[in-house]
């Protein structure tokens, strides 16, 4: 894989542009997770009783958190990287100059990750507006580490798509058949306990299941023996994602 | 002439598509050498082997001294592309465009900032320098590529159907600022498809068709070997032809009818002239040979599709 530290300009360009879009995309990610905590937190927590102790909002924002990173990661990587390589030419552009295609599409990960790390970072202060913080500073520190990884490895699985991606309709099939399924059967608002066996094996085959199982430790401080084995998934599929998606994108750009 | 770039035997296929067919050429420093050819002759997909921002399926492709290769970082940084398509970041501003571009090739932030400067005034863009790529118009995106293109003061310059789309006065200040750069001694590389364009800029050209190089040579002398200084044509029905071509043919060089017309190729148009005046012929036109020509006559008048 050809990368250098040139992906940090594309980092860059990805910043000077985005300057333009600021409180756009901060209204625009914020919308919809703080929906979910209103309804389900607030709504529906008021009926749940208490999740082991602790209020049911306790349990929904360190889902909902990572379902953020999720989607905004997922997006900047399906749309703005296609609009980017088919509708502005830019990749045509980066790589006539020293900076690869590897870099190109590197840079690009990264940003969307960075992109997601705001988004989670915002559901954070919201949550904590509501009361719900961390266990600990550490704690803290952890999840910005793992929002970061999350954000990589959903940017990275946007890409396999975007690098298939014949137009923006494409992009409905993931989104509808992937990724909205995957809210809903990965313990973000509720634990996967009570499902019938074949769903929790299900459950094992998302990524999403994985991330929130992380973010939720991370979060109280409770770290069960489980927790590793999601951490080791995340890990492979994150790196293989990356490895994929970054050798897709080349073939597409590089003719 | 140093050589700078030299190609053997150059080969891209896509698939079962050969897009270039073995050619071979080589283009000296401080020339301007022009691929000409109608469209999907293989140019661009030459120049971008050139570049490096596609693989040589075949052949030999030695730029300054070392292989293409789309992987050669040190090649791209010696090299201006002024694109086929306005390849503009659309969210950034005109000087920011420059400023992020620079950032690509490591160039530092001061000088980056000076060298905006200059080539902003060289390309007369100074006035617009906080506009949006959006308020500009196509000409100005020409100019603004132009100056991007420079940004990494490159050895040679690949310029890829720069005036295309471009009204005439939009075209031919590119083509000064084109031509003032070769006076400085920067080589270029231009594609194109218009025969004026390949004129007025390329010292030597081949003309490409159907991924294979024709021929090759400077374009007033291809026009001279290819079909003489002066071209008469008349417009008359193919009935007439052989007793036309009888009566003309010894005081031409060559004929050929396209459609409505009977061209004669020739040294000296005035003998043929002097001729259509007693024959009383209407609808006909003389004027001096283009390149145009030649590349009609090498593949062939009818419409390529």
């Amino acid at each position: 894989m050809n990368l250098s530290h040139r992906l940090l300009h594309v980092f860059v360009r990805n910043l000077v542009s985005y300057k333009r879009f600021v409180v756009t995309t901060f209204i625009a990610s914020l919308v919809q997770p703080l929906f979910y905590l209103v309804t389900f937190g607030i709504g529906m927590g008021a009926y749940m009783g208490h999740f082991g102790g602790r209020s049911y909002l306790f349990f929904l924002v360190p889902g909902i958190l990572i379902t953020s990173v999720m989607m905004t990661s997922t997006f900047e990587c399906l749309y703005g990287t296609f609009v980017k390589m088919i509708h502005e030419r830019l990749y045509d552009a980066l790589i006539a100059t020293p900076v690869s295609a590897e870099d190109a599409i590197a840079g690009d990960i990264l940003w969307a990750s960075f992109r997601g790390l705001i988004s989670g970072g915002l559901m954070m202060a919201v949550a904590a507006a509501m009361g719900i913080f961390p266990v600990s500073v550490l704690s803290f520190v952890l999840l910005v580490f793992v929002m970061a990884f999350i954000g990589i490895l959903f940017a990275s699985l946007a890409m396999i798509v975007t690098s298939f991606a014949p137009n923006f309709d494409f992009f409905n099939y993931y989104t509808e058949l992937v990724i909205t399924p995957m809210l809903f059967f990965s313990g973000v608002f509720f634990p996967l306990d009570n499902f019938p066996g074949w769903m929790k094996t299900m459950a094992q085959f998302m990524p999403l299941t994985h991330a929130v199982a992380i973010s939720r430790a991370v979060y109280s401080g409770v770290y069960p023996r489980r927790v590793l084995f999601n951490i080791a998934v995340g890990l492979v599929l994150g790196l293989t994602a990356f490895v994929v998606g970054v050798g897709r994108m080349r073939k597409r750009l590089i003719k | 002439m140093k050589t700078i770039i030299r190609a053997e035997g150059l080969t891209k296929k896509y698939g079962d598509f050969t897009a270039v067919d073995g050619i071979s050429f080589e283009i000296r420093e401080g020339e301007c050498f022009g691929f000409l050819g109608p469209n999907g002759a293989g140019k661009t997909t030459t120049v971008r082997m050139i570049h490096g921002v596609s693989p040589v399926t075949s052949g030999t492709l030695i730029v300054n001294g070392r292989r293409a290769d789309i992987k050669n970082r040190a090649l791209k940084a010696l090299t201006g592309v002024i694109p086929q398509e306005i390849t503009l970041d659309i969210d950034l501003t005109v000087r920011e465009n420059l400023l992020v571009f620079a950032r690509f090739f490591d160039i530092p932030r001061r000088e980056a900032k000076s060298r905006i400067g200059e080539l902003l005034k060289f390309v007369e863009l100074e006035a617009k320098r906080d506009s949006k790529i959006g308020e500009l118009s196509t000409g100005m995106k020409r100019r603004l590529l132009v100056a991007r293109a420079l940004l990494n003061r490159p050895l040679f310059i690949v310029a890829d159907e720069p005036t295309t789309g471009l009204d005439p006065q939009a075209r031919h200040l590119i083509w000064q600022r084109l031509r003032q750069l070769k006076a400085r001694g920067t080589t270029l590389i231009l594609t194109t498809q218009y025969m004026e364009e390949a004129q007025q800029l390329c010292d030597r050209l081949v003309i490409m068709y159907g991924g294979k190089i024709l021929k090759e040579g400077a374009p007033n002398g291809l026009i001279e070997a290819e079909i003489g200084r002066e071209v008469v044509e008349i417009r008359i029905a193919p009935d007439r032809d052989a007793s036309l071509v009888a009566a003309l043919s010894t005081l031409a060089c060559g004929h050929e009818r396209v459609g409505d017309t009977l061209y004669f190729y020739c040294r000296d148009g005035s003998a043929i002239r002097r001729r259509i005046v007693e024959l009383d012929l209407p609808n006909t036109v003389h004027r001096p040979a283009t390149l145009e020509d030649v590349f009609l006559k090498l593949t062939g008048r009818s419409l390529i599709e």
